[in-house]
């Protein structure tokens, strides 16, 4: 149990920084964003598709490939900025459903559906513990979403800068009135959430099954864990992130329970919502 | 149009010469085509099912469902069990128990529905489309792997007579729809999407609503995955991944699944496009990318093929429809307020540190009209808030003619005979005004009837789709249809907001004549003074959440306190 449980660390970090992410997209500019981690799968296909067939370097082509994701989550951000800024959230959200489908589409056409032939940028074990190995993609995501968090949080409540973003998420028009650009500040949360996405992708990918649908519905975990915190608190989600990694890859270490593991996001999301929601009976304040 | 609103010939009759026309061309269109079309053709009729289910959940109800096919696979499975094992009955009995398991599995689905909304929503259906996509490719569908194929009727065995049963299927599946669209049900699905308030406030039931629509769009997701089965033989988990679940929401906004027809046009394009780029030499893969773009343009415009190309058939006249409070009504005898009906002792509630209300006393006479004054900020529409039910926190005690309500929900209050109305427009613009009559009214009504109490509030007629119709007719629609449901009392808070100044008066002159007209009692809230002065018999004046003066208008409205209160002293009364 003890080495499956750490064998899902990994994919619990990597739940964790797309929690982070979620979360913060869903306080700073009112978006549930489906396509999070499908933003990061394209980015990272794109990178094996530039160092396997047209040969470059591993590192120049994961840093092309983060730069394509974190550019295609800006354009995203910058139309539903533009045409839907006075939308609310659930249409703001279901245009990112149309972009998963999309993405995934549009991945199967240039790069046909198998899994792609990843190279590990980070490879081998990082320590022991008690006889279970720890490899170097789980420090690395674990820590990296833990920065992750801690950076966002201080970001957001000890700098003006930060203030300036929590103005725009809470009163938009408020803040657009006083002189906040309101724009170009969305397109920079979307830019900066595609980069972190397609960076995490593109360390755990190589370890994890790799085909475009898996890495685009590890949303739904992301979700999952960024619930936890209600889409509003960063520790939670990480938290969240890696405890469902960690219980995911406890439950594949038992046959029987397989196919447990793969409702166990379905049933977090549910058993959280429905617990956190218990309170709204009804749909608006009067 | 709804029941009566004309006569039992239009009301069955057109739908069902449509379903015949619909059979008729769907078996020329079996001997006629040309194998390959036949085959495609099955595809869209598949399609059309799953289609029109999402029409209901999403388009009808306003939710978001992202695992259509997996009700879908939920149909293919029983079916393929039920074959495998070889239950009597035969493929359409499978077919039918297919789609019972999968409305099943979608009230399973839709029970966390009745707390999470729009985007909670559409989190869990995702989760569990990829959580059945996963598990289906691990345990397979009964029959697939010692290759038991699911056998056809007899007299449908080809592929030209299976098509012509789906035209059958699809047909029965549209004409389900079209009924249930207008019950109570399809009714509260339409207001369910606007207001689940205003839903309650009805009388019905938000969780009837929201779980009958997701039954229903699972039990046609069931009938179109077990008749995929028929088609294909075996069904396979690559049939109902969660990518397709997904491309079927994207095609169903974009093409505004909620209107039958166009379910029907959004199937066809679901297997025209990719046939199309095929032609094109284009990978059909293409084909999810056209849905994708067109999806995100209909979000980000907030438009859909549907109605643009209704628009372009049938011209509708877009202007919009207002209120004609014309004339003066013809007088009755007004009669005197008889016994307390509505007695309400005691009401406090508190919001945190500040206090709402507290130690409220009312009573609405039988035949009478209360009316409630009192400053911004005095509570009024709190007070009409825990009377109604929507705030369970409150203390004290209300009696409705002797039967308490306390801890009723609103849904109970109301058919329990206390009704009330909103500030703001809770009428769902998706019915015609005399459909939602109907729904607010809970009972039979018969089409001059309706006809009646619209007019005398000088409404749109009952035909008028209600997105056509102003907002302040809306709220007057919305009073009439709480009125012919006869309650015992009818809360009304401020039902002049939206109108122009000059037809308040005439307003008042109607409500005055409510109690003898409706035999219903009135609690009036109103800012405008001449509009309370010309309707009430007796008001209560709130301030700070307590009661400041109540009795009789004349006495009230001279006493110096509510003066110093209400009017700041110096306009005159």
């Amino acid at each position: 149990m003890l080495q499956g449980a750490l064998a899902g660390l990994a994919a619990g970090g990597l739940y964790a920084v797309l929690a982070v992410c979620l979360t913060l997209m869903s306080r700073l500019v009112r978006v549930v964003n489906f396509a999070q981690s499908a933003t990061g799968m394209f980015g990272c296909y794109v990178a094996v598709w530039l160092s396997v067939d047209v040969g470059l370097p591993t590192w120049a082509a994961t840093v092309v490939g983060i730069v394509l994701g974190c550019g295609l989550s800006a354009l995203l951000g910058w139309i539903i900025s533009t045409w839907l800024a006075e939308a609310d959230i659930g249409t703001r959200s279901a245009v990112t459903v149309a972009v998963l489908l999309l993405l995934i589409s549009l991945s199967f056409i240039l790069f046909g559906n198998k899994p792609q032939p990843f190279h590990p940028i980070l490879d081998g074990p990082a320590f022991e513990v008690n006889g279970v190995v720890v490899s170097q993609v789980t420090v690395v995501t674990v820590v990296l979403s833990v920065v992750v968090a801690l950076g966002c949080r201080a970001l957001l409540s000890g700098t003006s800068f930060g203030l300036q973003l929590r103005a725009l998420s809470e009163r938009p028009t408020t803040a657009e009135l006083m002189g906040i650009p309101a724009k170009p500040l969305a397109v920079g949360v979307w830019a900066a959430t595609g980069l972190l996405s397609t960076l995490v992708i593109s360390i755990v990918a190589p370890s994890q099954s790799n085909d475009a649908t898996s890495l685009s519905m590890l949303v739904v975990p992301a979700a999952a864990a960024a619930l936890l915190g209600g889409f509003r608190r960063l520790d939670l989600a990480v938290v969240g992130g890696l405890v469902l990694g960690m219980a995911q890859g406890a439950l594949a270490q038992v046959d029987s329970l397989s196919v447990v593991r793969y409702f166990l996001p379905f049933l977090v999301v549910v058993g959280l919502l429905l617990w956190s929601q218990r309170k709204e009976v009804w749909d608006v304040a009067r | 149009m709804s029941r009566a609103e004309t006569g039992p010939l239009t009301r069955f009759g057109g739908p069902l010469v449509v379903a015949g026309a619909a059979i008729v061309v769907g078996y020329l269109f079996s001997v006629g085509l040309d194998g390959y079309f036949v085959y495609l053709g099955m595809s869209a009729i598949v399609a059309g099912i799953a289609l029109l289910g999402l029409g209901v959940v999403t388009g009808s109800a306003g939710m978001v469902s992202l695992c259509q096919l997996t009700f879908a696979a939920v149909g293919a499975w029983v079916v393929s069990y039920l074959n495998r094992a070889g239950a009597p009955g035969g493929f359409l009995v499978y077919l039918v128990c297919g789609g019972i398991a999968a409305g099943l599995v979608g009230v399973l689905v839709g029970l966390p529905a009745l707390r999470l909304r729009g985007i909670n929503l559409a989190v869990v259906t995702l989760g569990l489309a990829a959580a059945a996509d996963l598990t289906l490719v691990q345990i397979q569908f009964p029959g697939t792997v010692d290759g038991v194929s699911v056998e056809r009727p007899e007299a449908f065995s080809d592929d030209r007579g299976y098509f012509w049963l789906g035209t059958m299927v699809l047909t029965a599946c549209c004409l389900l729809v079209h009924f249930l669209r207008r019950t109570r049900w399809g009714s509260g699905w339409q207001a369910v999407a606007f207001s689940e308030r205003g839903t309650a406030a009805a009388g019905a039931s938000v969780r009837t609503s929201k779980l009958s629509a997701f039954a229903v769009s699972a039990a046609l997701g069931g009938v179109a995955g077990g008749l995929l089965t028929g088609q294909v033989g075996l069904a396979f988990p690559a049939s109902f991944t969660a990518m397709q679940s997904l491309a079927l929401y994207v095609l169903a906004i974009m093409s505004g699944a909620h209107l039958i027809d166009m379910a029907v046009f959004g199937a066809v394009l679901w297997v025209a496009v990719p046939e199309l780029l095929k032609r094109w030499g284009i990978p059909q893969d293409w084909g999810f990318v056209v849905f994708g773009l067109l999806g995100t343009h209909a979000l980000t415009t907030g438009g859909n093929l549907g109605t643009a190309v209704r628009e372009l058939w049938r011209r509708r006249s877009k202007e919009a429809a207002g209120i004609n409070l014309g004339a003066p009504p013809s007088d009755v005898e007004i009669p005197e307020p008889g016994e307390p009906v509505l007695v309400v002792r005691d009401l406090s509630v508190s919001f945190g540190e500040v206090k709402a209300l507290s130690h409220v006393d009312i009573t609405v006479p039988s035949n009478g009209v209360l009316g409630v004054i009192g400053p911004n900020g005095a509570g009024k529409s709190t007070l009409v808030d825990i009377l109604s039910g929507f705030l369970p926190q409150a203390t004290g005690s209300v009696e409705l003619d002797g039967l308490a309500l306390n801890g009723m929900s609103p849904t109970r209050r109301a058919r329990a005979g206390l009704r009330r109305t909103f500030q703001q427009d809770r009428v769902p613009a998706g019915l015609t005004v005399g459909a939602y009559v109907r729904f607010v009214a809970r009972r039979r009504l018969s089409t001059a009837e309706i006809a009646d109490a619209l007019e005398f509030f000088g409404c749109p007629a009952p035909k008028t789709p209600l997105r056509r119709v102003d907002v302040g007719a809306r709220r007057l629609v919305e009073v009439v249809g709480h009125l012919l449901a006869k309650p015992k009392v009818l809360l009304l808070d401020e039902p002049a907001a939206g109108l122009p100044h000059e037809e308040h008066v005439a307003l008042g002159l109607r409500l005055r004549q409510v109690p003898a007209r409706f035999g219903v009692s009135v609690l009036l809230i109103e800012h405008d003074l001449d509009l309370v002065r010309s309707v009430c018999d007796t008001i209560t004046v709130l301030d700070f959440g307590q009661v400041l003066a109540s009795g009789p208008q004349a006495e009230v409205l001279a006493n110096p306190e509510v003066l110093k209160a209400y009017m700041g002293e110096t306009e005159l009364l």
